[in-house]
């Protein structure tokens, strides 16, 4: 009799101890994840590149408004359009210190290159922070005042006209693919290595056209040597009030947007994610992010959550449809 | 003939033809002329031929001199003993370099050098090769906050 | 008179406490950050970039050009001392100025180099600012075409640098450009001679391969002998520490040469330093009257690529300033920065922004004048470095080699890249083959081939191009003449020879 009602409180008190150690385990568990060492944010452009800027004026940012309490420095991983920095990545499988920016040529590399192994699957996206509008520009002295001026010109010279761009992967050339196929024209792809070196080729008129990006533009155009025919966005930019979107301009072309996000290694726990959403929420409603975002010509376009890897996939199916139509040859 | 195996330059010709018919070989396999212009493949055709061509005047050449002095002199086989065994050390440190850490590989290799390659006493050995490692930490890392190869150990 | 007013302006500006602080803080680290193999202005421009934000923009705008122009400066330190080119421009530097070392002038070599800094950086910054806006204009008229004859010139340089053996020295050269033509193709985003590793995707890193076939090289070769001797002939009193006014004499001509070069060469976006180092020593060797003596230690040799690196410096920030294009990484982080701080750089910058330019341009005058006070002096420091026994200085040289490259790549599997070059540069000295052509390869490798298939894409396979167009005309008939001459040279000398025999 006295040996049950010890035995009955011994397994009360086990039931107690093991109900009051399995809260504190999931309270801690639930306590909120901080950084405790500096962060790296790894970049796939050098020091100067777009990504780089992007992810030093968010570190500048994020000290600014205070929203991280460890330091965050940028890492550049250059070489073979990304394909090295997402190597990087794969390699720091489970390190909560280290997360990358990414844009749409991380989706696109793999798809063309076999050496390029590591796709977005591998690694775990956090959020979308912006979309990246394009126009086209011509010099100020060209003959095209629309886009179908060139166009009709591309169609009666097949070959003849020149666009500067970036490589075959970059939304440059993407676009190109997609609106001769549409249109049935045909005209030449200038590859140069820097924008500078792409900007210098239009203005010194060796090739005709380019697609660049509205901040790139910027001072070229107001400055008066460089003119824009058509923008490519979703939404009209507010600083382009008279031209027409590519849409608007009678060419109903998409091609997969260019996306700058943040993506984590794989094998990071649950609520080290949830930090990193938390924090690019915070920061995408802060005031300056909206500045930025105004300043440089971007597109606010925050996803995170189970949308996000849905819309990356959906990027990479576009980007290998357009690769085959192009006739370039895609390993995955 | 036999004097031509003797010369480097033969050796080092025929390596060198081998490499340049590689890069041509591989170079097969790109695009030599694409609709845009000169493909992957152009370049690398091109100067893979030349170093073919070039390596093999240069055989022909180590065959056909008839120089006695260079075909009598031999290779010192101490000199390059040592100068391998010195780089090996070097990879046997860039390999350690992530087991144990920069400081620790370096004093290695530093000691190596010193006191085995060069044959002065431990107590310089070991301090120059120490104190070199400590003051490239001092320098690097903690003045102008570089990162250097970190190891398991240190 | 615009420029008057524009300049003392900028005096105004520059000479204010805190702009020369600045300004002798940037120059220092530049010097700092040159000296150190690996670690180049772009990353470090880029590391200060946050701090930047809580300063006044224009005194952030002179340090961080200070780092910029200081780096050239101290790029030939290492490369004199210790054949390990501490900046990619410098590697030129390494050729005569390593040589010039081990025969006991190091001191003067070191000190030309400052001298001739000097020269060519103020030379750049005067360029800078009278003919900015024309040359700007000019600067577009080249593009792929002009480029690719512009690296054939270059690779004819290999004429030049080849010393004995000329096929050696073309051998050389295309072992350069095998290692360039590395990693991803731009155009058709092929990857080629990447043996399935995901770390050559990238290409191989210049310094990897500049300072594993230089330095570690040397290293190797210096170790067959069991007893190094003194690793360096010390300079022995002050006077041997400086160059004489022979030396001077002896260079007029290299530092016309580096300047006028360097800046022009640097006028163009993607030409780079390296390129107009390499130019610039070339044109030395031409109109030399003892060719045959440069790779010896012969001091125009360092002259003309040190001073060919700082004015091309001034060249780089023109279309920067101007047009609002970079040319350089550097120059890209730079204008990265000015549009961070909200100024709009392009053709309408110096209209707006004439404080921010003027004083840019005054405080490089300052910054030459502080580089060269700073560097002389350091010139008898430096030598100190001398006095250190061999078995001391080659572990060290190879740690810092170590350092260098992982510093600049944070990568193991580049210093594995290290060896395998460090035994690259052992086997070349062992068989004679000259290392200048490869790294001339490597260097112009790239660009020669992506400034052709531009050029092919630009006039639809016409290769007529190349000759149409005036510049491409003029600086391929300049290479054509510098590869046949020799040839007809040793002909004739060959003819010479015959005749003698016969008579």
């Amino acid at each position: 009799m006295k040996n049950n009602r010890r035995n009955k409180m011994m397994r009360y008190a086990r039931i107690i101890a093991m109900a009051l150690v399995s809260t504190f385990i999931s309270g801690v568990a639930c306590a909120q994840w901080k950084p405790s060492k500096p962060i790296d944010l790894v970049v796939h452009t050098g020091p100067g590149g777009g990504s780089d800027v992007l992810a030093r004026s968010i570190a500048v940012m994020l000290e600014k408004e205070k929203l991280l309490p460890v330091r965050l420095q940028v890492v550049n991983k250059t070489g073979g359009n990304a394909a090295v920095a997402a190597a990087y990545l794969a390699d720091k499988k489970g390190d909560t210190n280290t997360i990358g920016l990414i844009t749409s040529v991380w989706i696109a590399t793999p798809l063309t290159s076999s050496e390029a192994k590591v796709t977005l699957r591998d690694l775990t996206p956090i959020a979308r922070l912006v979309l990246e509008p394009a126009v086209f520009a011509v010099r100020a002295d060209s003959p095209f005042k629309t886009m179908h001026d060139f166009i009709e010109a591309a169609r009666a010279n097949p070959g003849k006209l020149k666009q500067s761009g970036g490589s075959l992967t970059s939304r440059d050339s993407i676009m190109r693919q997609a609106l001769q196929q549409h249109t049935g024209t045909k005209w030449a792809f200038v590859s140069f290595q820097g924008g500078g070196e792409r900007v210098a080729a239009l203005l010194g008129g060796h090739v005709d056209m380019m697609i660049i990006e509205p901040q790139e533009a910027g001072e070229h155009i107001r400055a008066g040597k460089m003119r824009v025919l058509a923008q490519i966005a979703e939404k009209p930019l507010p600083n382009y009030p008279g031209v027409p979107t590519l849409k608007e301009a009678g060419y109903d072309v998409t091609v997969p947007p260019q996306i700058r996000a943040v993506v984590a290694p794989s094998g990071v726990p649950k609520e080290v994610v949830a930090y990193w959403e938390e924090l690019f929420s915070k920061l995408h409603n802060t005031a300056s992010w909206h500045k930025y975002v105004a300043d440089n010509q971007l597109e606010e376009g925050f996803l995170t959550g189970a949308e996000l890897p849905k819309s990356i996939d959906r990027i990479e199916d576009e980007l290998r449809t357009q690769f085959q139509h192009a006739g370039v040859a895609t390993v995955r | 003939m036999i004097d031509a195996f003797r010369k480097g330059d033969f050796w080092a010709g025929l390596a060198l033809a081998a490499l340049g018919a590689y890069i041509v070989k591989e170079s097969l396999g790109w695009v030599y002329l694409g609709e845009d212009g000169p493909g992957a493949g152009f370049f690398p055709r091109w100067y893979g031929i030349t170093m073919v061509f070039f390596s093999l005047l240069m055989v022909a050449g180590a065959v056909l001199k008839r120089d006695p002095a260079s075909a009598r002199s031999t290779l010192n086989w101490s000199e390059l003993r040592r100068a391998l065994g010195c780089w090996l050390a070097l990879v046997i440190c860039v390999a350690l370099l992530k087991v144990l850490g920069f400081f620790i590989a370096f004093s290695l290799l530093g000691w190596f050098m010193i006191a085995i390659m060069f044959r002065q006493p431990q107590r310089i050995a070991l301090s120059v090769s120490i104190g070199g490692a400590l003051g490239f930490y001092l320098l690097f890392s903690w003045g102008l906050d570089l990162s250097l190869p970190s190891g398991m150990l240190f | 008179m615009d420029v008057i007013n524009g300049l003392m302006q900028g005096f105004a500006v520059a000479m204010t406490p805190t702009a020369l602080a600045m300004c002798f803080i940037g120059v220092l680290l530049g010097t700092v950050v040159g000296v150190l193999p690996g670690l180049g202005p772009p990353a470090t421009i880029a590391m200060l970039l946050p701090l930047t934000f809580k300063m006044e923009p224009t005194g952030a705008m002179i340090m961080l050009a200070g780092i910029y122009y200081g780096a050239k400066y101290g790029g030939s330190t290492t490369s004199i001392l210790l054949n390990v080119p501490g900046e990619s421009a410098s590697v030129v530097t390494c050729l005569d100025g390593y040589q010039m070392a081990r025969n006991g002038r190091a001191g003067p070599a070191l000190g030309i180099s400052a001298i001739a800094s000097f020269i060519a950086g103020t030379f750049g910054v005067v360029a800078l600012m009278l003919v900015a806006p024309p040359l700007a204009k000019l600067s577009l008229a080249f593009s792929s075409p002009e480029y690719f004859a512009l690296m054939v010139l270059g690779l004819a340089m290999v004429v030049l640098l080849a010393g004995e053996s000329l096929t050696k020295a073309i051998l050389a050269m295309l072992v350069g450009l095998w290692i360039a033509s590395m990693g991803t193709d731009l155009f058709s985003a092929t990857s080629r001679f990447t043996f399935g590793m995901t770390n050559l995707l990238g290409g191989i890193d210049f310094v990897v391969v500049a300072i594993g076939i230089f330095a570690v090289g040397e290293v190797m070769a210096n170790m067959e002998s069991s007893e190094p001797a003194e690793m360096l002939p010390l300079p022995k009193g002050l006077r041997n520490l400086m160059p004489t006014w022979q030396d001077m004499k002896d260079c007029r001509f290299a530092f016309v040469n580096g300047s006028v070069l360097g800046f022009l060469i640097g006028v163009l976006p993607g030409a780079g330093s390296t390129i107009a180092s390499f130019l610039s020593y070339g044109v030395e060797k031409a109109v030399s009257k003892h060719p045959e003596k440069f790779g010896t230690g012969v001091i125009e040799g360092v002259a003309a690529p040190e001073g060919a690196n700082n004015a091309e410096t001034g060249g780089a920030l023109v279309p920067l300033l101007t047009l609002g294009i970079p040319g350089s990484g550097t120059t890209a982080i730079l204008l990265a920065a000015l549009v961070l701080w909200g100024f709009k750089p392009g053709p309408l910058f110096i209209e707006e922004s004439p404080a921010m330019f003027w004083g840019l341009v005054a405080s490089m005058y300052i910054g030459n004048v502080m580089l060269l006070i700073l560097n002389l002096p350091l010139v008898s420091v430096f030598a100190q470095l001398l006095k250190l026994p061999g078995y001391a200085m080659y572990p060290l040289i190879l740690g810092v080699s170590m350092i260098g490259v992982y510093t600049a790549s944070s990568s193991l599997f580049d210093l594995g890249l290290l060896t395998l070059f460090g035994l690259m540069g052992y086997a070349m000295r062992k068989l004679h083959f000259p290392t200048g052509p490869l790294v001339l390869g490597l260097v112009l490798g790239d660009g020669m081939e992506k400034a052709l298939r531009q050029s092919l894409m630009m006039s639809q396979g016409d290769i007529a191009i190349l000759w149409q167009r005036p510049i491409p005309a003029v600086l391929l008939a300049i290479a054509v003449l510098l590869l046949v001459v020799p040839l007809f040279k040793k002909f004739n000398a060959m003819r010479v020879q015959v005749i003698d025999q016969e008579a």
